[in-house]
């Protein structure tokens, strides 16, 4: 094709640069042209080059021979490589090319007008066709952003809700699982299926003196012990769940057993873990454990059955001096529960009128004369029947409802001593036991004078029985107590006598006047003339001879026949009483003696 | 009640989001339908908009520019956007290959596509983060990873707090900044501004952005200068985007339509 142009040389391959005057115009228009149609990160000495690049590139197009759609199209393309990338970018970009580009640059030959048409197709389809692959990828790249976004949010949502499910499950300081946890996973191993005879345990673990490490060296060195026993723990016996249930206290549930002994093992590991020395902020700490061990068939068992009866065992370890497990044994439990129900039946019983007293005579040896009797109480308990004192008092004592029973069984007694005075002038002294506690009772004294002005009973028809061991552990006060009482003309006696220390040179300071000696003693008088029989004989005759040094009269208790009631009168003793003189019966029985 | 700190927030791609709008201003593909939508609303009642974020674009890149020139090889981009065309990265990095730049966005999105742009480049980095609690970006990790605050560093807030209103104390967070920055560091803020702006347009555009989770605070530019409190703007001080340091004489032409102002300032005299 031949054409004629200006700036043309025919024989030369290659163009000269066009008039930079020329070229300079159409540059300028070309970018104010496109200026605003998009951003285009360029400063405008950039943006100028740029074009300018392009406008020469146009320009060896329109001249090419032969004519090709190539470079046309890549000028397209890089204008939105470019960022000049938007409808209205093209549409200048044509409209400047079309107008400007032939008359800035001074180009003219035949058959360009033709040229300039194909090269602007040439030049919109190359940008067309840039600008939707750019646009389908930034859509693509953007929808991928989202879908990241949303997995990332997802996950995040997911992360969060386990460390939430870990946070209520677990225990802060130690994470150890906690209480929550335990109880999930214990009522899962109890409901999950499986053969009949499946077993599980539970150990309940509590640090021995954890109170006193943290009073004493703080709650920082308490909690850094407490995290030291947990990771010990996890590192003995991580293969069973072992959490914290708060405080100092531990448990571990041991799954599928197959007897006793394997969590007897697991206890052991634990206190063997427990009980080594660790170092803890500088201290050399060592502490023990108690462990409370309950191992039953899972079938017939629930989680708060085995919680509770691990708990109690638990506590049956401290009893019996810390440092060790305990394993739970029905029977004794259903002991205890018995007497715990008995000793919570207690102060209603005593309101409901429930308790009586029974009367036992004491007889003289010398004449066969009823000298007194003994108050002797009893419960009449609506479901269990008759209960005799060693069902019960210990309970009392426990509890400390023995001062209220005490005071209750003194007041009958002195009441009933009255009603026998009154049919007889030789009516028996009523004996009435004192508990330790009543002893005790800075209130005792006034007690029982207000108990004899009201009654109208004189003070020496009253005899208080009194156990060595109580007197021995008694302080002054009770002692002064006890002389003021004697001083007013009561009597007191020793109960019991022989079953403790038998210290009779510290009776001699006391205002005491007289011995009940045990019934263990007496029944050696038993057995007619045996070995035994006799030393116990001498033993007794020699108690008996001391006694009466010391001016005190002397019983003998639980006496049942008549050699024994024969022996002991021959070796001075006063007084006695047991089967072989009459039961503990009511007090009518009493009266009709007297009638 | 607040979101608890461990509860992330939700992805929710049916509600337009100022990031991609801002991209489609610029001319970018990077949006949805709902943010097309909204961007188009937003022109109907501002027809400028694309301008104007044109302007800013712009302004960003000048000042960017400036601050290399200025020897400033830090960068921490705070509403940094999608990554669209011209980000601070590629203007700083082609200028001093060694220039380190973390960028912040609130928008997951945003974070995500960013990430995806600047995997490899271990000169440049993304967090998620949130304008309103600089405590939080200035003790992230990834930021000291890249930034020594004992050395200059630019602080870029670019369009951005124009989002942030005055009950969340801007003047406090810019404190919170000054206050970790070394002498000799920069803050760059720009943001919309309706001085000599109709009411009705300002309405307009505030009726739109109500969509997006950022309703819109225009500052005139007396309010907005007490933001550099404590800096001392260079020149020319706080105008017009297109004023500010044009790279060419017309460029500065007709500043008031950019609806933009903005400024450079540096710490420590
Ligand atoms: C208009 S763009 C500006 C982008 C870029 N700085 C520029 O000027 O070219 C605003 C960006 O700020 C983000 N943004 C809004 N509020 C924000 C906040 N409180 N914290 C961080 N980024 C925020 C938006 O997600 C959006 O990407």
């Amino acid at each position: 094709m031949e054409w004629v142009g200006s700036v043309v040389d025919q024989d030369q391959p290659t163009a000269p640069t066009p008039a930079p005057s020329g070229l300079t115009a159409f540059v300028d228009a070309w970018a104010k042209a496109v200026s605003g149609t998009s951003y285009v990160p360029m400063t405008p000495a950039q943006l100028q080059e740029f074009l300018a690049g392009l406008t020469v590139r146009l320009v060896e197009a329109l001249r090419s021979e032969p004519f090709g759609l190539r470079t046309g199209q890549q000028v397209g393309a890089e204008l939105v490589g470019a960022h000049i990338a938007s409808a209205e970018g093209l549409g200048r970009t044509l409209e400047v090319i079309d107008l400007r580009l032939l008359r800035d640059l001074d180009l003219a030959g035949a058959g360009l007008h033709d040229r300039m048409a194909r090269l602007l197709g040439a030049v919109a389809a190359g940008y067309a066709r840039a600008l939707r692959d750019r646009t389908l990828d930034e859509q693509e790249t953007i929808r991928r952003a989202a879908m990241v976004a949303r997995e990332q949010a997802e996950q995040a949502l997911r992360e969060s809700e386990a460390r939430f499910r870990h946070q209520a499950t677990h225990d802060p300081l130690t994470d150890l699982p906690n209480r929550t946890l335990f109880t999930e996973r214990l009522g899962a191993a109890l409901d999950r299926s499986g053969p009949q005879s499946r077993r599980l345990g539970v150990c309940f673990v509590d640090l021995d003196g954890f109170k006193m490490i943290n009073d004493t060296l703080g709650h920082q060195v308490g909690d850094l012990l407490l995290v030291s026993v947990a990771d010990r723990l996890r590192r003995t016996i991580g293969d069973h769940l072992v959490a914290r249930l708060g405080g100092d206290e531990f448990v571990i549930l041991v799954e599928e057993t197959t007897c006793t002994d394997d969590v007897l093992k697991v206890a052991d590991a634990a206190l063997a873990a427990i009980g080594a020395t660790e170092v803890v902020d500088g201290h050399e700490l060592t502490v023990s454990a108690s462990i409370g061990i309950v191992e039953r068939p899972v079938r017939g068992t629930t989680a708060s059955e085995l919680m509770r009866a691990a708990d109690i065992t638990l506590h049956w370890a401290k009893a019996a001096g810390k440092g060790r497990w305990a394993l739970f044994d029905p029977e004794r439990n259903e002991r205890e529960l018995a007497r715990y129900a008995l000793s919570a039946a207690m102060p209603g019983a005593l309101d409901r009128a429930e308790f009586y007293v029974d009367y036992q005579p004491l007889v003289s040896l010398e004449t066969g004369g009823l000298l007194g009797v003994e108050a002797l109480v009893r419960w009449d308990h609506p479901q269990l029947g008759r209960l005799r004192p060693d069902q019960f008092i210990t309970l009392a004592e426990e509890t400390g409802l023995i001062v209220r029973l005490g005071g209750w069984v003194l007041a009958e007694a002195c009441r009933q001593a009255r009603r026998w005075l009154d049919l007889s002038p030789r009516a028996p002294y009523v004996s009435v036991n004192l508990a330790v506690r009543q002893v005790q009772d800075p209130g005792l004294v006034d007690e029982v004078i207000e108990v004899l002005d009201r009654t109208g009973l004189p003070p020496e028809q009253l005899q208080l029985e009194i156990t060595e061991s109580a007197l021995m552990s008694a302080a002054d006060r009770p002692v002064q107590a006890l002389r003021r009482l004697a001083d007013v003309g009561i009597r007191i006696a020793i109960d019991d006598f022989g079953t403790g220390y038998s210290n009779l040179a510290y009776l001699r300071s006391l205002p005491v006047r007289g011995l009940k000696v045990a019934g263990s003693f007496v029944a050696g008088l038993r057995a007619a003339d045996g070995p035994a029989s006799h030393t116990d004989e001498r033993i007794l005759a020699a108690l008996v001879t001391l006694a009466h040094t010391l001016d005190l009269t002397v019983t003998a208790e639980g006496v049942e026949t008549a050699g024994q009631a024969e022996r002991l009168r021959s070796i001075g003793c006063e007084a006695a009483q047991g089967w072989h003189f009459g039961r503990p019966g009511p007090s009518a029985r009493i009266a009709a003696l007297l009638a | 009640m607040q979101r608890p700190d461990w509860a992330p927030e939700s992805i929710d791609i049916e509600r337009p989001s100022v990031a991609r709008m801002y991209d489609y201003y610029l001319g970018g593909s990077h949006n949805f339908a709902v943010d097309r939508a909204a961007a188009q609303a937003m022109i109907a009642a501002v027809p400028e908009a694309p301008l104007m974020a044109q302007a800013n674009r712009a302004f960003l890149r000048r000042a960017v520019q400036f601050l290399i020139d200025a020897g400033v090889r830090q960068f921490l981009d705070i509403g940094s956007g999608i990554p669209t065309v011209g980000n601070v990265h590629e203007i700083a990095q082609r200028a001093a290959p060694d220039a380190r730049v973390v960028y912040v966005d609130v928008d997951p999105v945003a974070v995500a596509h960013s990430r995806e742009i600047l995997a490899g480049n271990d000169r440049a980095t993304v967090l998620h983060g949130d304008l309103r609690n600089p405590e939080r970006i200035l003790e992230h990790p990834e930021v000291h990873k890249l930034l020594d605050f004992t050395r200059p560093v630019a602080v870029m807030i670019v369009a951005v707090l124009h989002f942030v209103p005055d009950s969340d104390d801007p003047a406090g967070i810019i404190a919170t900044f000054r206050e970790t920055l070394a002498p000799g560091s920069y803050l760059t803020l720009s943001q919309a501004s309706d001085d000599g702006r109709r009411a009705d347009e300002r309405a307009e555009a505030e009726h739109v952005y109500q969509r997006t989770d950022n309703p819109l605070r225009v500052r005139s530019r007396a309010e907005f200068v007490r933001l550099f409190d404590g800096f001392t703007l260079v020149e020319p001080g706080l105008v017009w985007v297109p004023q500010w340091r044009p790279d060419s004489p017309e460029g500065a032409e007709d500043g008031e339509a950019s609806g933009f102002i903005g400024g450079v300032g540096r710490l420590g005299g």
